[in-house]
């Protein structure tokens, strides 16, 4: 017999699949201080334009990017306990990232962002701010806002898209994060 | 904010809270993860699942044997089913998620303590969460002349998850099952056992030989859900003194016929020890190009843009990568013999040393892993398509030319049907093939995820009508290549599942196992 598992989630046969889940909800949140480096630090992984962009709303909202250069996954994990650590990467990258972290540390939130289109994956409550052109860019202003949300508490899993109309067309993508180790 | 928790089907709110309770007694509260972005990672999947099907309800980090007993007990208690991760690297596989949401992660890492490396007779004893670079630094800090058998994820994976899942490597020990000797396992009410010569008391043979006295029942413990394993004895290769990394080229997709024909005798015979891959030029290139630089288009990739990049990349429509090892007069005399071997053709082109270091493709981080050494190299696989979609289709197949060349072509076919790409390579063992295709999608586009769900489930569907089975797959299809193999097997798996886990705790769904 070759059942496949989504047969036996329909049948209800899969133990934990009967739970209704919502993605824009998620799991336990307690409240918890995020537990910042004292002196504001955090660690700005990637190189080019849009890290330096990213740094720069970073510094707006009152962190002290370190310029960590091309993103390393094994230099993200040999960070002290409650290190920050934001910036950018490409999907090897990304599949490193969020490999290391398991058990090492916590994803605060995650960004798509390629041709104007921008989903933003927050663990620490709403993107409220983002791409508001007042930042000059919006790498900029993914900075601010990844500032802000490094500074709240754990909650549930938030999904949200923007589409920013004037973007140039592109197939390229670029993939941000704001991590704690 | 309100927030919806997530509990193990069928435990309530209450036993759950207790059971988490008895959790952080046992561990700690730091050991005990609840909290949805230290989750969050564990919730990275690269298949064709629905996320919402692998979110944990938590996660437990143990430091030792006596607490993963405790843990079990506790999970007997309140039936608590658990999810077994070793380092968490089994990507495209399944990840660090759990099989089913609900589930609690039992994250081994922290148990990642060395216990025993013997240089004499070159064998270690280790906990799971030892990663391959641990071990490596160990051994070089030792100055012992030992090598690693590390698979792709390399330096960040470790020698017992990748085993017990039956993961291979390129060395002469590439088949990391048939290196293993001796482990400790904890049963699901609590019991722990020692395999092989471990039962005895202060036995010095546990690491040496592996079958022990009565049944052998290591292998009951590997891609199953009947144990959890607190220590691995594995068997390391002593480092020859010469070693010469090769690699020949083919220019055409028939040839890959006539290359199982020659190497088939090689490998058995051992004049080339390692396992030999078989490399298709958009695995060869795909670890460091991108797809979008060589075309454009939204389906299979055209002939005309696989041509393009043999051209640009100096590389072959198949590439094998081998390497010998031994004295230098070992390694002289087999190379006479390898180069004797593939002058039978006018097709292929035998490269080393300078020549081959010159090419384009992956002869540097090949041979780096062909000796042991680790690199990250191929994660770059992630960037041929993007998107974060990834999933190993794995058949096993005869080392005979026919056979490959048959899986290739069909494989190819219903790839081109669904529009996706044939990145792809055979892993050459003594006597089959382990043929890996990375089935790479845009996961963020739903249609495209859908597609490749149902080219995953037709490449499973068509392969096994054929006599080809799978030898590993991910979390999303376990129930379906299960079936592929046979009731009564699975009635077989099933009772020892009932025997000796009847409450269902142990990682319920794995390969395709229930009570």
């Amino acid at each position: 017999m070759t059942i496949t598992r989504r047969q036996l989630l329909r049948g209800g046969l899969v133990l934990g699949s009967a739970i209704p889940v919502s993605l824009s909800t998620g799991w336990m949140g307690q409240a918890m201080a995020a537990g910042l480096s004292p002196n504001g630090e955090i660690q700005l992984f990637g190189v080019g334009r849009s890290t330096a962009e990213l740094g720069r709303g970073l510094r707006e909202w009152g962190l002290r990017p370190v310029e960590a250069g091309r993103f390393d996954p094994l230099a993200l994990t040999a960070l002290p306990v409650g290190s920050l650590a934001a910036g950018f990467t490409d999907e090897a990258g990304l599949a490193l990232l969020t490999s290391q972290l398991v058990g090492r540390g916590r994803i605060l939130a995650l960004g798509r962002h390629k041709s104007g289109d921008h989903q933003l994956v927050s663990q620490r409550g709403p993107v409220t701010q983002a791409f508001d052109q007042k930042a000059g860019s919006w790498q900029a202003a993914l900075g601010k806002e990844y500032g802000r949300l490094a500074q709240g508490p754990a909650t549930d899993r938030l999904v949200r898209n923007f589409r920013d109309q004037s973007a140039r067309q592109s197939n390229t993508s670029e993939l941000s994060f704001l991590v704690q180790v | 904010m309100s927030t919806q928790r997530i509990f193990p089907k069928g435990v309530s709110e209450a036993d759950f809270d207790e059971a988490l309770g008895r959790f952080r007694e046992t561990l700690g509260a730091d050991s005990v993860l609840t909290e949805s972005d230290q989750l969050a990672p564990y919730t990275k999947i690269m298949m064709a699942g629905a996320d919402e099907d692998y979110i944990p309800s938590a996660a437990l980090m143990p430091t030792s044997t006596e607490q993963v007993q405790e843990i079990a007990r506790i999970c007997n208690e309140f039936t608590i089913p658990i999810w077994t991760i070793s380092t968490g690297k089994n990507l495209g596989y399944g990840s660090a998620a759990p099989g089913e949401t609900g589930q609690v992660i039992l994250d081994m890492k922290r148990m990642n303590r060395i216990l025993d490396v013997d240089p004499e007779v070159c064998t270690a004893l280790i906990e799971p969460g030892v990663t391959y670079q641990q071990l490596y630094d160990y051994i070089q800090e030792k100055g012992y002349r030992l090598m690693l058998d590390p698979p792709a994820p390399s330096a960040i994976a470790g020698p017992v998850g990748n085993t017990l899942d039956r993961g291979v490597g390129y060395t002469p020990y590439g088949d990391h099952f048939m290196f293993q000797c001796g482990m400790e396992v904890v049963l699901a009410d609590g019991e722990k056992i020692r395999t092989g010569m471990g039962g005895i008391e202060n036995s010095s043979s546990w690491q040496v030989f592996k079958w022990g006295y009565g049944p052998y029942i290591d292998g009951l413990f590997t891609q199953s859900n009947y144990g959890i394993v607190t220590k691995m004895g594995l068997w390391l290769m002593p480092e020859p003194p010469a070693y010469r990394p090769f690699i020949i080229q083919y220019p055409d997709t028939e040839d890959l016929e006539e290359i199982v024909e020659i190497l088939r005798p090689l490998r058995i015979s051992q004049v080339i020890p390692n396992a030999v891959v078989i490399v298709h030029t958009l695995w060869d290139a795909g670890t460091h190009v991108e797809r979008k630089d060589f075309f454009d288009g939204s389906g299979s990739i055209s002939r005309e843009a696989i041509e393009r990049i043999k051209e640009h990349e100096g590389i072959g429509e198949w590439n094998v990568y081998a390497a010998l090892y031994g004295t230098p007069e070992q390694v002289e005399t087999n190379w006479k013999i390898v180069e004797q071997a593939f002058s039978q053709s006018d097709k292929a082109k035998l490269m080393y040393g300078e020549e081959a270091e010159q090419r384009g493709g992956g002869f540097e981080y090949r041979s780096a892993l062909m000796k042991g050494e680790m690199n990250l190299q191929e994660f770059g696989l992630y960037n041929w398509r993007g998107g974060g979609g990834s999933m190993w289709f794995a058949p096993v197949s005869q080392a005979k030319g026919s056979e490959t060349l048959d899986q290739t072509r069909l494989a190819m076919k219903i790839l081109d049907k669904y529009g996706f790409d044939y990145v792809a390579e055979f892993i050459v063992a003594w006597r089959e093939m382990h043929h890996v295709i990375d089935l790479l999608y845009n996961r963020q586009d739903p249609e495209e995820t859908q597609r490749a769900y149902d080219c995953f489930s037709e490449l499973i569907d068509e392969f096994s009508k054929r006599g080809y089975g799978l030898y590993r797959t991910n979390t999303e299809f376990m129930e379906k290549v299960a079936g592929t193999f046979g009731e009564p097997l699975r009635e077989v798996h099933k009772t020892l599942k009932n025997a000796l886990d009847p409450k269902g705790i142990l990682s319920p769904g794995k390969s395709g196992i229930r009570q």
